[in-house]
């Protein structure tokens, strides 16, 4: 079978091709005392499928020291659960990856990413221009919602300037809303987004994918409290979603009319500014 | 139905992309009817559904490129398979004079003579790629058809352009792309973003397919070019 090659480039179509779209949350009492945003749902999901062996390892960015992160390659359910919580920026994949993919006790790899990730990892999988792309490793590719990432260290330094917070102190940052909220060793600090888009990546205000349209399964904040929307591309997925159900690492149900809505207009909203941008620089 | 027929032609360069089709030559059988020296049934006279072109154009011989026109005129969908065909490659290097092959001094990309209807960069692509690209051009339209439709309309891709269009104008979001793709480590991540060797870059352009954000320019660029060309079509 050939698989469906995704538009990115269609307003129409602002989420891509999928066939389903669940609101889901872990059952799993070991993710919910990581949690920090959304429902956990991708975090059990992987630990499912590391542990009834059905991939071999897990590639994942985990957050190494102030803001900076670091890729790991996980094949235990503690090594991921060391990796939970936001990225703030992205982690280059780098040639150390391929030496470790390239080991033979390695066979089906799942990536955790951003969009960006998942349009190289899909076309690594279906059109590899080398040999050395391990195409037949890559089993999911399961993709972050993204608004941009930020230029770290300018986002950093900004911080350090205007509000005297050192990365290191920095716990925890996430989005609500319109607003960042930061958690630091003193206190929280809650900032209007529009305030920080200087910091913002400027490879970022390009890229018109949201959700990760590339991806096998798309995965972010649901506009329904302690939930991830779950955006499914394949029946594979589907089908190892509801497997992992079954056996109680994760719940899921139908998403709402309203939880579809939240994700369109924020694809909508990505789009627009991404085609707003390039037209300056083509 | 029958098969539709294919041609396999190298026009020069090393073999590495012919050896990449001979080992998918059984499956490539079976979806197409291939005409090649391999096969025994080299014709350059007939007319073909697809042609494969790998190797770059000596344009100091007039006589491979009256066989690249010809080629051209009897071939519904001309691909050209590998990155000398497609952008140029290493023997854009070729100064005439060098061993192994001292006649010639002056290579291109197949489109400079011709017009390609997609070109795949690779040195040499993987085995399997040539199956999933004709499997995907019967289907019809998508993300990465249109992407090699692109760089079929432009005639230099390498690490070169990747710094120029990317890199440098702080495009990169330093996602680590076009260093995995790299066949010769020419790129590798200083401060997150990736930066060139330039001795080491064989001008092969898989960084820059790769590359999530010079793709999308690609693509941009090429619809844009093809809507105004289509403007400027009619009124000639």
């Amino acid at each position: 079978m050939i698989a469906y090659q995704p538009i990115v480039l269609d307003p129409d179509k602002p989420l891509g091709n999928y066939i389903v779209v669940y609101d889901a949350r872990t059952r799993d009492q070991r993710v919910r005392e990581r949690k920090k945003t959304g429902g956990g749902a991708v975090t059990s999901f992987v630990i499912y499928l590391i542990e009834k062996n059905i991939v071999d390892a897990v590639v994942v960015a985990r957050r190494k020291k102030g803001l900076v992160g670091e890729i790991v390659v996980a094949r235990s359910a503690e090594e991921i659960l060391s990796t939970v919580g936001n990225r703030w920026s992205v982690v280059p994949y780098t040639l150390k990856l391929r030496e470790i993919l390239s080991s033979s006790n390695i066979r089906r790899v799942v990536f955790v990413g951003l969009p960006c990730q998942a349009q190289f990892l899909k076309q690594m999988k279906m059109f590899p221009l080398m040999e050395s792309d391990f195409s037949s490793k890559i089993y999911l590719i399961i993709s972050l919602f993204c608004m941009g990432t930020y230029a770290i260290e300018g986002f950093i330094d900004y911080m350090k300037r205007t509000y005297s917070i050192k990365a290191e102190d920095i716990v925890d940052i996430h989005v609500a809303g319109d607003k960042l909220v930061v958690k630091h060793s003193s206190g929280v600090l809650e900032i209007p987004i529009s305030e920080t888009l200087y910091y913002l990546q400027h490879g970022c205000l390009t890229c018109p994918d949201y959700t990760g349209v590339f991806s096998d399964l798309s995965a972010g904040m649901s506009s329904k409290p302690g939930y991830t929307l779950l955006i499914v591309r394949n029946k594979l997925v589907d089908k190892l979603l509801h497997e992992a159900e079954t056996h109680g690492y994760l719940e899921l149900e139908e998403a709402s009319t309203e939880s579809i809505e939240y994700v369109i207009n924020k694809s909508r909203e990505k789009m627009r500014k991404a085609y707003e941008y390039l037209s300056h620089i083509l | 139905m029958s098969k539709p027929g294919l041609l396999l032609l190298d026009l020069g360069g090393c073999e590495g992309c012919s050896l990449s089709i001979i080992r998918v030559l059984p499956q490539l059988s079976r979806i197409v009817e291939v005409y090649s020296r391999y096969t025994g049934n080299l014709d350059l006279k007939q007319k073909y559904d697809y042609a494969v072109l790998t190797g770059p154009i000596c344009l100091n011989s007039g006589d491979h490129i009256e066989m690249l026109k010809k080629i051209r005129e009897q071939t519904n969908t001309l691909l050209a398979y590998g990155s000398c065909a497609s952008v140029g490659g290493i023997i854009l290097y070729a100064r005439g004079g060098q061993e192994p092959r001292p006649e010639h001094r002056v290579y291109a990309p197949l489109s400079r003579i011709v017009k390609i209807d997609y070109a795949v960069p690779g040195c040499p692509p993987a085995p399997q790629m040539l199956i999933t690209l004709l499997n995907h051009i019967k289907q019809g339209r998508g993300f990465f058809l249109d992407l090699f439709k692109a760089v079929a309309s432009i005639h230099k891709l390498s690490g070169f352009d990747l710094m120029d269009e990317v890199v440098l104008p702080g495009l990169c979001v330093g996602c680590g792309a076009c260093v995995l793709s790299c066949p010769t480590q020419a790129l590798h991540v200083i401060d997150n973003h990736p930066d060139l060797i330039p001795e080491k870059c064989i001008r092969c352009g898989t960084c820059t397919v790769r590359c999530p954000r010079f793709s999308q320019i690609l693509i941009r660029r090429y619809l844009r070019t093809s809507i105004q060309q289509n403007i400027m079509g009619g009124s000639r």
